[in-house]
Formats: structure tokens, sequence, C-alpha cells
């Protein structure tokens, strides 16, 4: 078991004793999705005369990130997504670097390996194969505020501790198996802890050249003063998370991105 | 082996540039000179459009005469093509005038070769209709303007290609990305013009290289 694993087992442990936040009851939930109830997400940086939180409404979710094997599925039921057809401008050129070939995965990708190396686009039509979609930043981060404990993760001292020691680490070079580590307090595994993940709008940070003044903004993101805009200047995790999207383009492949979809109920 | 993730996120921070990078890189299928406006064009499944051809896309758009296309249709001319919404208070007339000045400072003999695009991130509000009337307020001539809108996704699809960033406000209204993306005759990108009030000059270099014969 990584460090980071354990840590965050020990705390879930932990929280046996401490009377959590009982798993919503989910009955709507499609085989291997889990029901988010609906909430509330606070964005990290929301513009002048914005609501400081936006509604999230009841969703389906993946209880785990996609994996390997699952993605090899994909690509056997459609070429157009295989490897060797891939059109530049929907994946760059890593896209599947890690598999052997077309259609094996090979050594260095596990059937229940979280499938990395993957765009957007190649997300995206998966989601859509499956009749889902991808999450929206909102119900990503709504989802995977919530600690082992209470739906609140933020006000969880412990969890936050846990995040942020796995957030600065370095990612293993062979990654974990998916559910390896505990689930959340809605029954999601591995929000943190293993891969990052796409979101449908990742693309909805305000950066450079924007409309209607947001430079400003730009500038907090990007200088060490930035945090004094921001909601909650101690989540360090959620900085990264943002900052790492908006550096994103819909066709980079990163080795430790990878996805889950979401559905509507 | 292990990556660390500070020095991942630093260097994508950096490799933001990679992407501009790649839209400059010409391409080196030939300029055609079409018969026809865009509109009336068939898609040529004869010639493969290449790897990084917008045109792969396949979604479908609605311009304001009610017409349904696909961004393939636009293919034959190089396009001027700009994301914006109608009930836009301040950039959107911006970047439709950005674009007019390129317009203008082409020269006489090509001006009609050349097809400039605006596409609605406003799935809801923006109507055909709506952009009918925008267009007339905008006074952008019938030719050579093609306004279109579409459906949610498929904005978010075609906005993340062209790399612009985007999110509704409170309000209703769209904060978003100002960028100006040159597509050669077969849709690839080749060059972005970023933000406000910029010189048109290298948009009119580059379309004038696309349009050589």
């Amino acid at each position: 078991m990584s460090p980071r694993l354990f840590i965050l087992a020990l705390v879930v442990m932990a929280s046996r004793t401490v009377s959590g936040v009982d798993s919503p009851a989910a009955p709507a939930a499609p085989a291997g999705m889990v029901v988010v109830p609906a909430g509330d997400y606070r964005p990290l940086f929301v513009l002048p005369n914005e609501p400081k939180t936006v509604p999230v409404a009841r969703f389906a979710l993946d209880k785990f990130p996609v994996t390997n094997g699952e993605f090899l599925e994909f690509v056997r039921a459609n070429p157009r997504w295989r490897r060797s057809a891939m059109k530049r401008i929907f994946a760059d050129q890593n896209y599947l670097k890690h598999w052997s070939g077309d259609l094996a995965l090979g050594d260095s990708a596990g059937t229940n390996q979280p499938v990395v190396w993957v765009s957007w686009f190649a997300a995206k039509a998966f989601a859509q194969w499956k009749g889902k979609r991808l999450p929206t930043v909102a119900e990503w981060e709504y989802a995977a505020n919530a600690g082992p404990r209470r739906v609140d993760g933020e006000n969880d001292p412990e969890f936050q501790r846990a995040l942020r020691h796995w957030y600065s680490t370095p990612a293993p070079a062979e990654l974990p198996r998916v559910g390896a580590g505990l689930p959340n307090c809605f029954g999601l595994f591995d929000l943190h802890g293993l891969v990052w993940e796409w979101t449908s709008d990742f693309n909805s940070a305000i950066v450079t050249g924007d409309a209607r003044g947001d430079t400003g903004l730009d500038r907090q993101l990007f200088c060490g003063a930035g945090s004094a805009g921001a909601k909650d200047t101690a989540n360090f995790p959620a900085f990264m998370r943002y900052g790492f999207r908006s550096s994103l383009k819909a066709p980079y492949t990163v080795h430790n991105l990878g996805f889950r979809c979401a559905k509507d109920l | 082996m292990t990556t660390n993730r500070k020095s991942l996120f630093a260097s994508l921070v950096g490799s933001i540039s990679l992407a501009s990078t790649i839209c400059l890189s010409l391409s080196s299928c030939g300029t055609q000179s079409p018969e026809k406006p865009p509109c009336c064009q068939t898609i040529k499944s004869g010639v493969p459009i290449s790897d990084q051809s917008l045109y792969q896309l396949d979604s479908r758009w609605t311009s304001d005469q009610g017409r349904e296309i696909q961004l393939g249709h636009l293919r034959g001319q190089p396009q001027v093509i700009a994301m914006v919404f109608t009930s836009c208070e301040f950039a959107c007339p911006v970047i439709v005038n950005d674009m007019k000045r390129i317009a203008a400072a082409l020269p006489r003999d090509v001006q009609s070769k050349v097809n400039f695009t605006l596409i609605s991130f406003d799935h809801e509000r923006d109507t055909p209709e709506k952009l009918r009337v925008f267009r007339q307020r905008m006074q952008l001539p019938m030719a050579g303007w093609t306004l279109l809108r579409g459906e949610a996704d498929d904005v978010r699809e075609l906005a993340a290609l062209l790399g612009v960033n985007y999110r509704k406000d409170a309000r209703g209204q769209y904060a978003h990305s100002n960028i100006l993306t040159v597509l050669s005759p077969n849709g690839e990108m080749v060059h972005q013009q970023m933000g406000l009030n910029q010189s048109p000059d290298e948009s009119v270099k580059q379309l004038l290289h696309l349009l050589q014969p």
C-alpha cells in the first residue's frame, strides 16, 4: 500500500468511531454508479456579483475511474478511437501510448488500472458510447469535496491533511488499480489519490485575453498573491486542480489524467 | 521512475503555447477556389481532410437563415472564425469589428474569397432569429458572413478545439476568451489573433498566403 493510501486508510479507520454522514439511499443508481444527492458547490473563484455557490442537481457518478479494460472494450467497438486511427485534432501523439497495441494492453497497462493518456474527446466519446456524459467541474468538485466522514470535506482537517499529502507526493511509476483506496461518504472511490480526471467543461476557467475585465482574475490565478481573492485560501488541492484544468487543451493526453462518467437522474 | 506533480503542473502551464505552435504549422494541402459559395457546396468526400482539420467534427449547426450545416460545409474557402453571443454588451461587438477590419484590409480582388463565421456560445437564447437580428444590427452582408448556433455540447466541443474558454455567469452572460482563428480552406487552424482591438496585419498576411495559387 502506498504511503498516501495508507494515510487515507488511517483517516477512514479513525472515522469509524465518529458518526458519519450516511451514504444516501441510491435506488436509481445505474450499475457501477453512485447517486450523488443535490447540494451546493462553492467555486474557488467567482466573478463579481456572482453568487458564492452553484447548485448541483442530484446526479449519478461512476464509482470508479474508467479502467484500461473498459476502455479496451470501447475501442474494440469503435475503431475510429483506436490508437492508430486517431485524428490528431482529437488526441495528441501520446494517446494510449502505454498500451502495447491498438487492441492490446500489454505489460504497462493493467486491466483494472485507470485508463490514462486519453484526451477529452476520447473521454467524451467513451461516455457517449455508455449513454453517459462527463461530469461538470461543479459536479466533480462537489462530489470530491466529500470526505470519508462528511459531505463538507473542507471542514474535516484530517481529510484535508491527507489530500495535501497526496497532492504533494510524486505519482508512482505504476498506478494502483481502481478501488484500492476507501470510498468517500457518497460511496465514490479514487476521486483523490489515483489520477486527475477530465470534466466536461474543463475549459470554463477564464484566463488570458478574456472578456469583461477578467484579466485581474488571470493574475490572481498565476501569481503568488493569487489566493487573496479566493474563497478558501487553505484549499491548496483545489488550486492545483483549477490550475491543472486551466492548463489543459482538449487533445492533450497526460500520464496521470483519466476520467469517470456521470449521468442525469 | 516518478514524476513530480508540481513539475508536471508547471510544464503544462508552460505548454499552453503548444497548441498555438501547432496552429501555426501551415498545412501542405493546396488551396482551391470554390465555384459556389460555401453554403451550396457539398462536402467533397473523395478528397480526405487532414487529421488536423476542424472539419472532422460531425456536429450540426443552424445558420441565421435556418439552414442546417456541418462545419465541413465551410470547406473550400479560408475562414476567419470567432465565438460570440448576441446579447454580449462589450467584447463581442469589438470581436465582430476586428473581423470587419480584417475584411477591409484584404485587397479588393480577394475579399470575396474569404468567409467570416460567427458561432454563438448562447445555445439557449441565440435562436436563428436572434442571429438574424444580430446580422442586421452589426451590418454584416449576406455574402461572406456565416452566423451559426448549435447545441450546448457541440459549442463546448468547438470551443475546446479553438482553445476558447467560456462560462455563463449568474446573469446569463458569458465570460469568454477573445480569439479569432484563421482556418485554411481545409479547416486547419493556421493562425489565432488573441485579444481585442488587435492589428489585422498578421491575419491578413495568413489569409493572403492561403489564397496564393
